[in-house]
């Protein structure tokens, strides 16, 4: 899901820097208001483990590959979608200028799309399912595979703006291929929250309280 | 477990999947590459990838960044060696920026914290 250069114009990269760089304001607020040191191992390992997963490509069928994106498990282990935008924020940074994965002008757009889209819709499915089911499988899976789904469906829409792919074809296509990938999404968040809570379930705070640095 | 034993056997896990990517990752395109071809009818929505299928950038009025490992490698004459050179770098690299972030963040909030002890 990363855009590279090439399909978004200048002009509209510049437009979502600006929108992105709110959110990573905001997200570098959270940090230094939410942020207690103890938790400074988990977020800095998350970020490591997002990365490594975000370069190992499964199949999953009619010629695509997917990967993790990790928007909706940050968001759920840190109990904030802030924390999705933080790491992935430096995550795409790291993948966008040393490896060519995703572009600089286009960064913006990558950052809203799985850091800021997938970490809020992540977040607020994973919470508003948890307190219903009661059931950290059933939500955070469910939860993971609408931070794929619904990220994907945004960039074609950005696509179409861009000029880059015809709205209807962009959905359809972006919509179905992520629809797929969204299992992988959803199977490695589930296995992810239950290696860190296995591990350390003293600092995991798992989103069923009010969203840390989200005032209301 | 303690903070160092999280740290250790998360960057351990983290890296083991990185290097397993070089060796095991798909080498086909991602949903928004493969619709891209669709676009560019080079591919159908439920077929195959054809190995010939490339994307064609259109850089014309585009900012344009040569990257210095570009999709995850040293290039073709380092071969998997160079992509687990790629790989673990980055993940050490993306752990070591957000530590880096938060100890910042934290100093920044509690000064006393980088004076030291008298």
């Amino acid at each position: 899901m990363h855009i590279p250069d090439a399909f978004i114009p200048i002009p509209q990269g510049i437009v979502y820097w600006i929108i992105a760089l709110v959110f990573i304001t905001l997200a570098l607020r959270w940090a230094k208001n939410e942020m207690s040191e103890e938790k400074i191992p988990l977020i800095a390992v998350l970020a490591a483990g997002i990365f490594a997963l975000q370069s190992f490509n499964l199949p999953v069928s009619m010629g695509t590959s997917g990967h993790l994106v990790g928007g909706a498990l940050a968001a759920i282990v840190l109990g904030s979608p802030f924390a999705a935008v933080f790491i992935l924020t430096l995550v795409l940074i790291v993948q966008g200028v040393l490896f060519g994965d995703g572009g600089i002008t286009t960064m913006g757009a990558n950052i809203i799309n799985m850091g800021v889209i997938g970490g809020f819709v992540g977040f607020y499915t994973f919470k508003g399912l948890i307190n219903v089911t009661k059931n950290i499988n059933i939500s955070a899976f469910s939860a993971a595979w609408l931070a794929c789904f619904i990220p994907a469906l945004a960039a074609a829409v950005e696509m179409f703006f861009a000029g880059t792919f015809p709205l209807r074809e962009g959905l359809i296509a972006m919509g179905l291929y992520h629809a797929l990938i969204g299992f992988i999404e959803g199977i490695v968040t589930v296995i992810v929250i239950h290696l860190i809570l296995r591990a350390r379930p003293d600092i995991v705070d798992l989103g069923a309280l009010p969203a840390k640095g989200v005032n209301g | 477990m303690d903070n160092k034993t999280f740290i250790i056997c998360g960057i351990i896990i983290a890296l083991a999947i990185g290097v397993l990517a070089v060796f095991l990752a798909s080498g086909n395109p991602d949903g928004l590459e493969s619709t891209a071809l669709i676009v560019q009818g080079q591919k159908t929505l439920t077929g195959d990838t054809p190995p010939a299928a490339e994307i064609q950038e259109d850089l014309k009025g585009k900012f344009s960044y040569a990257a210095p490992m570009p999709d995850y490698s040293l290039g073709e004459k380092f071969g998997p060696l160079g992509g687990i050179v790629a790989i673990v770098g980055g993940t050490l690299l993306a752990f070591l920026i957000v530590l880096g972030a938060f100890k910042c963040i934290t100093l920044m909030k509690n000064p006393e914290k980088s004076k030291p002890d008298q």
